[in-house]
């Protein structure tokens, strides 16, 4: 029933917290009884995910930002992505 | 920067008030003098907190929302970039409480769940609590917060969880925490009264199982072991002083919300201690601590950094010393005491030892 594909725009769910952990310096996501450690690239695609942009609009921002092909990078987006809905911290509008 | 452990979660107990006498009750069934933590003095209890590395805060109790200054507790903690949750019965949750808790920052509600219907719910909560979830979820999910529910487990109801996981999710439940009854404070004086069956254990892991599956994606259904009917302990808060802090309503800080009832314990409290002292150099704290402190079969074993000889609390409980390895795992010397409580399950029919509500003096009065 998923709502993910290049043109649906994901932002994340008003009970996922995106922030720095003062402790180690590196992202993390913090969400009801629970939190996600992040690596440079998911706090990257996250951060990007503000409702405004789609998938594919988030992963061209990433090419141009990392140097590389968005049709490389549409997929890693899309994954990363997929995982987050599935706990239900990511919400998708067409 | 020290190399220790840091606390990810505190559980502040704002108080010890609550309306509901449910038998499985973990608060401690004699609360010592002193009075509540004031909201200034959570306050300081938080910023330290989060200064120490905690990301989350449980606001909880007894009954948290007996605390009419709930909405400047949250506030403080959000102010401290702590993530906000309430664990709470819901009573007293209405449309505009809810409203006003989320402005001030919360961000999570967990609200339990006696039974599938009022007349078993109510009997169980020994009050009429029931009624109030319909509205107290729908408040939550009004004000946009983000719901979650939990079940506690027992004989009396443990038949009907096929009722509460659908009443869980009908009630717009992201998440349902389903706990077999941990046996301490309460419960630990009602366990022969609420032990399931081994029979009626696997019937309802079967249950879960199956609502993991079939909820995924709309409601995260977790499942906690009932632990007498396992054969290795569970690893008690991720090992003891590593992850979790509970401060109780009178400022006392332990490992986990049952340490209290470790006999020798002594905990400090953050009326006369910093909380990274207590943390760091406080006995309380370092007592169990890695794998110096293990007795034999512990020491030895390949498993005791996954599962950490255990719950320091059950051991106490059932070994009559808090140091033994925790008697549910079959190398204990002491496992023969989980047999015989698992030989006696299903038989006890006396009445339910009610919670009562200790003596502290209340920092604000609701009821």
């Amino acid at each position: 029933m998923s709502l993910l594909n290049g043109h649906s725009h994901p932002r994340l769910a008003a009970k996922a917290d995106l922030r720095m952990d003062p402790v180690t310096g590196q992202p993390v996501l913090l969400y009801p009884e629970g939190l996600l450690q992040l690596n440079d690239s998911a706090h990257a695609i996250l951060l990007l995910c503000d409702g405004s942009r789609s998938v594919s609009g988030i992963a061209m921002e990433l090419a141009e930002q990392f140097e590389c092909e968005p049709g490389e990078l549409e997929a890693d987006v899309q994954e990363c992505l997929q995982g987050l809905h599935q706990r239900q911290l990511l919400v998708f509008t067409p | 920067m020290s190399a220790g452990p840091r606390p990810y979660a505190l559980l502040a107990e704002l108080t010890y008030r609550c309306p509901l006498h449910c038998p499985y009750c973990s608060n401690p069934t004699q609360a010592a003098g002193g009075s509540e933590l004031t909201a200034e003095e959570w306050a300081e209890v938080f910023r330290q907190a989060a200064a120490l590395g905690v990301l989350h805060v449980g606001l909880s109790g007894g009954e948290p929302l007996a605390r009419p200054d709930l909405d400047s507790l949250v506030a403080a903690a959000r102010s401290h970039g702590l993530y906000t949750n309430l664990i709470t019965s819901g009573l007293g949750l209405t449309e505009t409480r809810a409203a006003r808790l989320r402005d001030a920052g919360l961000q999570s509600v967990q609200i339990s769940l006696q039974a599938h219907e009022e007349k078993l719910a109510d009997t169980i909560a020994g009050t009429r609590a029931h009624r109030h979830k319909e509205a107290a979820t729908a408040a939550v999910r009004q004000a946009g917060l983000a719901l979650s529910m939990n079940i506690v487990v027992h004989r009396s109801n443990i038949g009907y969880l096929p009722e509460m996981i659908a009443l869980a999710a009908s009630l717009g439940a992201e998440r349902l925490e389903i706990a077999n009854v941990q046996y301490y404070g309460w419960a630990a004086l009602n366990r022969d009264r609420l032990l399931p069956t081994r029979e009626q254990v696997q019937k309802a892991r079967e249950t879960a199982l199956e609502a993991i599956r079939r909820y995924q994606g709309q409601m995260a259904v977790l499942y906690v072991l009932p632990d007498f009917y396992e054969s290795r302990p569970k690893p008690c808060m991720q090992g003891w002083g590593m992850r979790y802090l509970t401060v109780r309503p009178t400022g006392e800080v332990l490992p986990c919300p049952t340490a209290g009832s470790i006999p020798d314990l002594k905990p400090e409290s953050v009326r006369e201690r910093s909380l990274a002292w207590i943390w760091n150099e406080s006995a309380a704290f370092n007592r169990f601590r890695g794998t110096d402190w293990m007795p034999d079969p512990c020491k030895s074993c390949d498993l005791r950094e996954t599962d950490f000889g255990g719950c320091r609390c059950q051991a106490a409980l059932l070994a009559g010393d808090a140091a033994a390895s925790d008697p549910v795992c079959t190398l204990s010397p002491h496992r023969a005491v989980v047999d015989g409580i698992l030989a006696r399950a299903g038989w006890d029919e006396s009445p339910w030892i009610r919670r009562e509500h200790p003596a502290v003096a209340a920092a604000g009065q609701v009821w």
